[in-house]
């Protein structure tokens, strides 16, 4: 296994051995050329323990009709279109989708801007192309093609960033099933258990819009910001900690009381009002997500254990906080010191926090001066 | 005492009588009670439900579910109770069998004469008493097959029925006897009720009680077959008979009256829990999906369809490939999870995620038209009805005006008989407690022009009902109940309101008996203030009373009569009063003024800025009418400008040992008046000078008046003046200059400030 000397092990390697045990402990009907059955699935990604005592750590903390209407929209062999604002574990979810139900989480298709027809649908090795005339073997075959004549999951990452024309080549891949390559009087068909899982933000600016054409061949399902400030800081939590670990920090795991206090803070200025509903707040222009708030904990671990005491505290939290909420300069920053004065000052146990903050401001951090 | 206490003496029920316990308004139990009738053929059969309603069964051919059997005390209509039934009710099936079987059907229950009264308010915790009666005592509390169902893990209590008591057995109904599905609900209720035993009232030992004298006599009258459909609940107290003199005892005393009724048309949004409906169900349009497709064996495939249209109605995407996927998502959602066939819940995701594209407003559209469902029954001509209802149902034919249970807005112009006719009606039934239509205030549309929202909801038969000991037509009722409320009016603004109900309904003895109430009230009331604030309304009938067929003079007499009670009495009702009452004053001053000038003649007009300029110069009146009044009669051009500036500052110069008399009186003379404080240059600076002169305590304690004075001035108004404040300050030609004499007075005042937050 690879995982000690990679940075970031893909799913199905870092949970190999709750795949293998799942797989072994499964006797429901699979559907072709899957390495578990549907119900197997739903629980490798929402967790549970296994007749045999394993323990299935849970992958998606949210609404289990949410993942079982995934996994069935696989089953039927359409695609599945996740959305959802920034941060909602739309990636991670298609992630662990395509690690279990086809043990390979890489075929991956990353939709920028700049992503060309090749990559969905074929490239040519052109040395070979020259010295030998089209064939087969001068044939590139991207990530989706490789998943069509296996049988695999393919993932599309930001499928609404892709330019409308490379977006429309999936329609004949998602509805025929087939991809023909006319250069070599070729049509590939795809084998049973070829699917595909885009993910699509619906908040960015700069998306191109998803055609009908296209749109009518997902199933959709939209994946709502945590319902509640205990599953929010239970995603923290936990993710913080695998990343310490997988990143060997030299910090304690996280004190869920700073988890909470930094969950309680994103969850205020993305709702735009306090806990209590006594307190209306402006929002920030940045989304906010889970994944920055594990992302300002994990940079604070990092802090902590490299120039701190070791453990994670206000003066870490202060300015990972800083980078998050603040975007845009003018309008955040002046968002940010509002609700320093409005709420974080009036909350006696988070003064440590106020004091931090307030120092950064005075030893010129703060992005409000400049 | 519990019949489960005299075990001994208590006898088993006889072989021939099949207890079928149902859920009410479930499919599932429907399709139970329509076999197991088949199959058992009964001689008699028993429906719970009030035994008053066996005389309205003969209407059964002319129904079109969903109805409702309504019953009311005859003595007090307005106590009346409802009994509704759907297609895929058991009750229903159990009725319809028996009709086309010709088997006499005998509802059960207790009379609606003893459940009509006080109990079942009580039990409902004083909810108003609309539908209710017996349906919505017990089973509000507690949905037995529910609660089984949720015990084992199903929302959707059909979808429990569907999948465990149905399908694991294989039972094909037809093939396998029903009587054992039945036996298997009683076997649970038995159960449950010993769990339950302290969820049983006294109300419900009854009615059980009643049940069981009733099938006693039943079987007397019978050798053969008796089928009894009844809620599950009451089965396992129907299994055994205790003695007959047990029952006698409980049901002693019961209450009697005359209790009448008829059958009223009822839609699925009434049959919904969320109508507020005790016994409702959560997706009547479901249930009765799965009750028609049934047979056809359909139901999700035609769900879906349904779905399709309804989305395409709305110009939303949705193809019939779309179908086809959502259909096969909605079978493996269901396999997924171990169910037998797709239910709501599976059916309801898949449309979700296939056909709305994750969009729930989407979704919403689906639900509202499917599963609730806008089904409106129907009654045939032959039933009985009150005579009201009738004439109603005359006056709709005949204005063309069908009562629709979508919402709808319409316009009507008075100019045009039928129009008129119809807000006639609208206004009537208002009267009667049917608020057909709402009047649309949010657009003025003249004299002539109404815009009314429609809505008719099957409740309103109810208030129908209670109004029908009011008189036989909506003309009569209407006028009889003005009146009454007009001979009990005893204070101006009552008599004022009805007096415009009744100028509005064209009711001309109403409008007479009115006014007499009004000017009753106008010379009992010692308060101007009321007697003003009466007025508004009074000017607006006025000005509609042409219209309206009443004569208008007649009106303005009414007027003129407060207007000079109000007038006299004005000056003095601002003497000497707290704040609160203040407001009121000004808000009178404010609304008489318009209506004096809306609706008053020549010489009224003249009495009315007569009692202004006396409240003017009151020296002992409260500053915020006295202010208002100021203003009025500087725009009606009786005060100039440089009159006005004089009153400002006597007012502030006479109450100087205090300044808030000052501030009560700058405060009302500025409310509502941004535009003319800021293009007034001299009324600006009689402000401003003022303003700035007050002392640092004086001005705090000035702040919070003059700042629900500009509170009602818009955004835009208060930019304008604090524009013109910028550019002010003495001449613009200056306002680079530094004025030290006023940094020095502001930075104090900060200070000031600084220090008592510090403090």
């Amino acid at each position: 296994m690879t995982t000690e000397t990679v940075l970031r092990p893909a799913a199905e390697q870092q949970y190999a051995a709750e795949l293998a045990a799942l797989a072994a402990a499964d006797d429901r009907p699979r559907p072709p050329r899957w390495r578990m059955s549907p119900q197997a699935v739903v629980t490798y990604v929402l967790g549970g323990t296994l007749p045999d005592g394993t323990v299935i750590t849970p992958k998606y903390v949210g609404s289990r009709r949410l993942v079982e209407v995934a996994v069935g929209t696989l089953v039927t062999d359409r695609a599945l279109l996740l959305v959802g604002v920034p941060g909602t574990a739309k990636s991670w979810l298609s992630e662990h989708l395509a690690a279990a139900v086809s043990g390979d989480s890489t075929l991956v298709v990353q939709g920028t801007a700049g992503t060309s027809e090749e990559s969905v649908r074929y490239g040519w090795n052109y040395a070979r192309l020259i010295a030998e005339g089209p064939s087969e073997a001068a044939l590139v075959p991207s990530p989706v093609l490789r998943a069509m004549r296996t049988g695999a999951v393919a993932r599309v990452e930001e499928l609404s960033r892709m330019p409308a024309e490379v977006q429309d080549s999936f329609i004949t891949i998602l509805s025929e099933k087939a991809l023909p390559v006319p250069e070599l009087n070729l049509h590939i068909q795809a084998v049973p258990g070829f699917t595909v899982i885009a993910t699509a933000n619906d908040r960015d600016r700069g998306v191109n819009q998803m055609s009908s054409a296209l749109a009518r061949r997902f199933n959709t399902v939209v994946l709502p910001p945590p319902a509640t400030e205990d599953d929010e800081v239970r995603i923290v939590s936990s993710r913080a900690g695998q990343l310490g670990r997988a990143l060997q920090l030299p910090a304690e795991p996280p004190a869920l009381d700073e988890v909470r206090r930094v969950v309680r803070i994103f969850r205020e200025l993305r709702n735009g009002s306090t806990v209590d509903g006594r307190t209306q707040l402006k929002s920030p222009s940045g989304s906010l997500s889970t994944a920055e708030a594990i992302s300002v904990i994990a940079g604070g671990m990092a802090q902590a254990g490299h120039f701190g005491d070791g453990t994670l505290g206000a003066d870490e939290l202060a300015s990972g906080l800083l980078g998050a909420v603040v975007k845009d300069r003018v309008s955040d920053s002046a968002v940010w010191r509002e609700y320093l004065e409005a709420v974080v000052k009036e909350r006696v146990q988070w003064r440590d926090l106020y004091r931090a903050c307030q120092d950064l401001d005075t030893s010129g951090y703060s992005v409000s001066g400049a | 005492m519990a019949p489960r206490d005299q075990v001994r003496r208590d006898r088993a029920l006889p072989d021939r009588v099949v207890l079928l316990g149902i859920r009410h308004h479930g499919p599932g139990s429907a399709r139970m009670v329509a076999a197991a009738l088949a199959a058992v053929r009964p001689e008699v059969v028993l429906i719970e439900g009030p035994p008053e309603g066996d005389a309205l069964l003969e209407h059964l051919p002319s129904l079109m579910p969903p109805v409702a059997l309504l019953l009311h005390d005859e003595a007090e209509p307005s106590s009346a109770a409802f009994w509704p039934f759907a297609e895929f009710s058991p009750e229903w099936r159990a009725m319809t069998w028996a009709h086309d079987n010709g088997v006499p059907v005998r509802f059960f229950d207790l009379p609606a004469s003893a459940s009509l009264g006080e109990e079942p308010r009580e039990e409902r915790g004083g909810e108003p008493g609309e539908e209710s009666g017996a349906e919505s005592g017990p089973r509000a509390v507690l949905d037995p097959l529910g609660v089984l169902a949720e015990a084992a893990g199903f929302d959707d209590p059909e979808r429990w029925w569907e999948d465990v008591v149905e399908h694991p057995t294989g039972i094909q109904l037809g093939s396998a006897d029903p009587r054992d599905l039945a036996a298997a609900v009683a076997e649970a209720m038995g159960a449950l009720r010993e769990e339950f035993a302290d969820q049983v009232d006294d109300r419900t030992l009854r009615r059980e009680a009643f049940m069981r004298q009733s099938l006693r006599k039943a079987l007397k009258e019978t050798e053969g077959p008796v089928a009894v459909v009844c809620g599950a609940w009451h089965v396992p107290a129907l299994r055994v008979l205790p003695p007959s003199t047990a029952d006698a005892a409980l049901l002693k005393g019961l209450p009697r009256r005359k209790v009448s009724g008829t059958w009223v048309p009822w839609s699925h949004g009434r049959l919904a829990t969320s109508s507020g409906y005790g016994a409702g169900v959560d997706s009547p349009g479901w249930y009765a999906h799965l009750w028609e497709c049934a047979d056809r064996g359909d139901s999700v495939p035609r769900w879906f369809a349904r779905a399709c249209s309804v989305l395409r109605e709305e110009d939303l995407p949705a193809s019939t490939a779309n179908a086809v996927e959502a259909v096969r998502l909605a079978e493996t959602l269901a396999a997924l999870r171990g169910r037998p066939s797709p239910g709501l819940s599976e059916i309801s995701e898949a449309a979700l995620a296939v056909l709305c594209g994750g969009d729930e407003v989407h979704l919403r559209l689906v639900h509202e038209k499917l599963v609730i469902g806008e089904r409106l029954g129907e009654v045939g001509a032959g039933v009985p009805t009150s005579p009201l209802a009738a004439d109603l149902a005359r006056s709709q034919r005949r204005l063309k005006f069908p009562p629709s249970l979508e919402g709808k807005q319409i316009r009507l112009d008075l100019r045009k008989d039928n129009d008129r006719e119809r807000s006639k009606l609208l206004r009537r039934l208002a009267v009667l407690g049917v608020p057909w239509g709402r009047p649309d205030r949010t657009r003025t549309l003249g004299t002539f022009a109404e815009a009314w929202q429609l809505r008719w909801d099957p409740g309103f038969a109810v208030s129908l009902a209670g109004a029908a000991r009011h008189g036989t037509t909506v003309e009569a009722a209407a006028d009889r109940v003005l009146r009454q409320r007009a001979a009990a009016a005893d204070r101006v603004a009552v008599a004022a309101e009805v007096l415009s109900e009744a100028v509005g309904c064209e009711l001309p003895v109403s409008v007479l008996a009115a006014r007499s109430a009004l000017d009753r009230c106008a010379a009992a009331a010692t308060d101007a203030v009321e007697l003003l604030g009466a007025l508004p309304d009074l000017a607006t009938t006025v000005r509609y009373g042409s219209v309206r067929g009443t004569d208008p003079e007649l009106l303005r007499v009414a007027l003129h009569g407060l207007l000079a009670r109000g007038a006299v009495g004005l000056p003095l009702a601002c003497r000497g009063v707290d704040d609160h009452t203040a407001e009121r004053a000004l808000a009178a001053v404010n609304g008489a003024d318009d209506a004096v000038r809306l609706a008053a003649d020549e010489e009224h007009q003249a009495t009315w800025r007569r009692a202004l300029l006396s409240l003017v110069g009151m020296p002992d009146a409260h500053g915020l009418p006295t202010g208002r009044a100021t203003r009025l009669l500087w725009e009606s051009g009786d005060l100039d400008t440089a009159a006005v500036a004089t009153r400002l500052h006597r007012a502030t110069s006479w109450n100087g040992g205090t300044a808030s008399g000052a501030t009560a009186f700058v405060s009302g003379f500025l409310r509502g008046s941004a535009a003319l404080l800021a293009a007034d240059a001299r009324l600006f600076d009689l402000v401003d000078e003022w303003l700035s002169g007050l002392a640092p305590a004086d001005f705090d304690d000035a702040l919070p008046l003059l700042r629900r004075a500009i509170s009602d001035f818009s955004a835009a108004e208060r930019r304008l003046l604090g524009e013109r404040v910028l550019g002010s300050p003495g001449s613009p030609a200056v306002a680079g200059e530094w004025d030290e004499a006023m940094a020095e007075r502001l930075s104090g005042h900060v200070r000031a400030l600084l220090a008592g937050v510090g403090g």
